[in-house]
């Protein structure tokens, strides 16, 4: 029999765990199942519109996201989101609507429904850090990531802006750090973990986000990084998707691979190569794991 | 270029404090929104200036340029302005308010890309990003673009050629018809 789940959240995916992230997506299931959170998918979830449904219509935005919540309500929980992008735009939607009753009233026209204001959306590194805490997190432990130097990478909307996300300090967070450390690895201190990565240029303008995410892989590097730790499908896109092309712009070599902090998280607490989905990583993490004792 | 009240368009500029919930008044210059912004070495107008513009009520020169659109939205702007200017949320009323005006401006890529990324939502409910990134290159004419990514990711799995649909897509359908009949009747910008 397994034992009953210490908590339980209602898990808002997004469309990238469902495709290009699929490996963030499994290592989150898998990291929750070990620790003993439990975590339902929201039936029929939609689309939280991302950046680009923000940039050219507000209202279409704060809808989908209202919707979302009010179909997250529907299961047992706290919301827990695995995306940044997603997170800032759940939280944004909350936040706004609250301070401003026009909007809110437009909003439940176009839903028809009233808002879920006071609903809890959490990011995975506050559940991680915060809800289950760091003791038990450390005491979850049988896998110490010893010897590994990581490089955490906020990006943009894990922290920003003011008063919003809530996740941590805007300029000078740690959450990530003192969850990596928890489990036994190291961190860096380097100067681009809160620089934009250019992320939904992606499509549109390649060429800017290489130039960003350069710098980015630069300080990881110069700092004496082994691999870069993400929570965003979007900064992983850059960082790792696009690393190689970068290695080719800047005639140089990085070759930093970049986690999901669901895999190293995960593989400090035992869990193996296939439930982390490290195959699907582009860098290919295994020399490094297999020269630091960790696979 | 003289500045006059002639010149100055303030209905324009008061659906951009009410978009964006700020006002533009608020701004007296110091700049720390265009130090830190990422983006700014795009721009021909950096943040700071997109601001003094509309306070001036010059806001052609803002929807003529590429400003807007090489904006990131990372919010770093917003975070940091001392006296509490959400350049983020102008940054998308002016999105918007050109969005409206078709044509306005010349930065087609980004329009087309998020053009498409709203079209899949209210057809799939959710963003299929294969599907996204494919019709981006056709109707952009750049169909080699990221070529050489697609067999790699595929190869890893992270492009899914088939998915599966949301049940309740007729919701989403009613929201997005909902939004334009409140704007049809003057209830919504």
């Amino acid at each position: 029999m397994t034992p009953k789940n210490i908590m339980e959240y209602s898990y808002y995916p997004g469309c990238s765990l469902h495709a290009s992230a699929g490996e963030y997506d499994l290592s989150t299931r898998e990291l929750f199942k070990t620790l003993g959170i439990g975590l339902t998918e929201i039936p029929d979830w939609f689309c939280c519109g991302a950046t680009p449904a923000h940039n050219v219509d507000e209202l279409l935005s704060l809808s989908l996201c209202a919707k979302n919540l009010e179909l997250a309500d529907s299961v047992e929980g706290d919301v827990a989101v695995a995306c940044a992008a997603c997170f800032s735009r759940l939280k944004t939607t909350q936040h706004t609507l609250k301070e401003n009753e026009t909007k809110r009233k437009q909003v439940e026209k176009a839903i028809d429904a009233p808002v879920k204001l006071d609903s809890k959306v959490k990011h995975l590194l506050e559940i991680l850090a915060k809800d289950l805490g760091l003791e038990r997190l450390a005491a979850a432990v049988n896998k110490p990531l010893s010897g590994l130097k990581v490089a955490c990478y906020y990006g943009c909307l894990l922290t920003r802006p003011t008063d919003v996300p809530n996740l941590d300090c805007t300029e000078a967070p740690t959450i990530m750090e003192h969850v990596i450390e928890a489990v036994g690895a190291e961190t860096v201190a380097w100067t681009h973990r809160l620089e934009c990565c250019g992320a939904n240029f992606t499509l549109s303008r390649p060429g800017v986000v290489i130039q960003l995410t350069n710098a980015i892989l630069e300080s990881a590097k110069a700092a004496g990084a082994d691999c870069i730790m993400v929570g965003c499908p979007l900064c992983h896109g850059n960082l790792d998707i696009r690393q190689k092309e970068i290695e080719g712009v800047y005639n140089t070599n990085y070759n930093l691979p970049v986690f999901y902090l669901t895999q190293l998280v995960g593989l400090s607490v035992g869990l193996g190569s296939d439930k982390l989905g490290l195959d699907a990583m582009i860098v290919n993490p295994t020399p490094l794991l297999k020269e630091k004792g960790l696979l | 270029m003289i500045i006059s009240q002639e010149t100055m368009d303030v209905d324009f500029v008061r659906k951009v404090e009410t978009l964006s919930g700020t006002s533009v008044r608020r701004c007296f210059q110091c700049g720390k929104c265009s130090a830190g912004c990422p983006m700014a070495t795009f721009m021909e107008h950096p943040p700071n200036r997109v601001v003094r513009l509309l306070q001036l009520g010059q806001w052609q020169r803002i929807l003529a340029g590429r400003s807007i659109w090489y904006c990131a939205s990372c919010e770093t702007c917003t975070t940091r302005c001392p006296n509490k200017v959400d350049l983020t949320s102008i940054m998308d009323a002016l999105r918007k308010l050109s969005w409206d005006a078709e044509g306005a401006s010349k930065e087609s890529y980004v329009q087309l890309a998020n053009k498409l990324f709203l079209q899949n939502i209210r057809t799939y409910g959710r963003q299929y990003e294969m599907r996204l990134a494919a019709v981006f290159n056709v109707k952009s004419g750049q169909f080699l673009k990221d070529l050489m990514l697609g067999p790699k990711l595929l190869a890893k799995g992270k492009l899914k050629l088939f998915h599966s649909k949301n049940k309740n897509l007729s919701e989403i359908e009613k929201i997005f018809t909902r939004i334009e009949e409140m704007r049809a009747k003057g209830e919504a910008l």
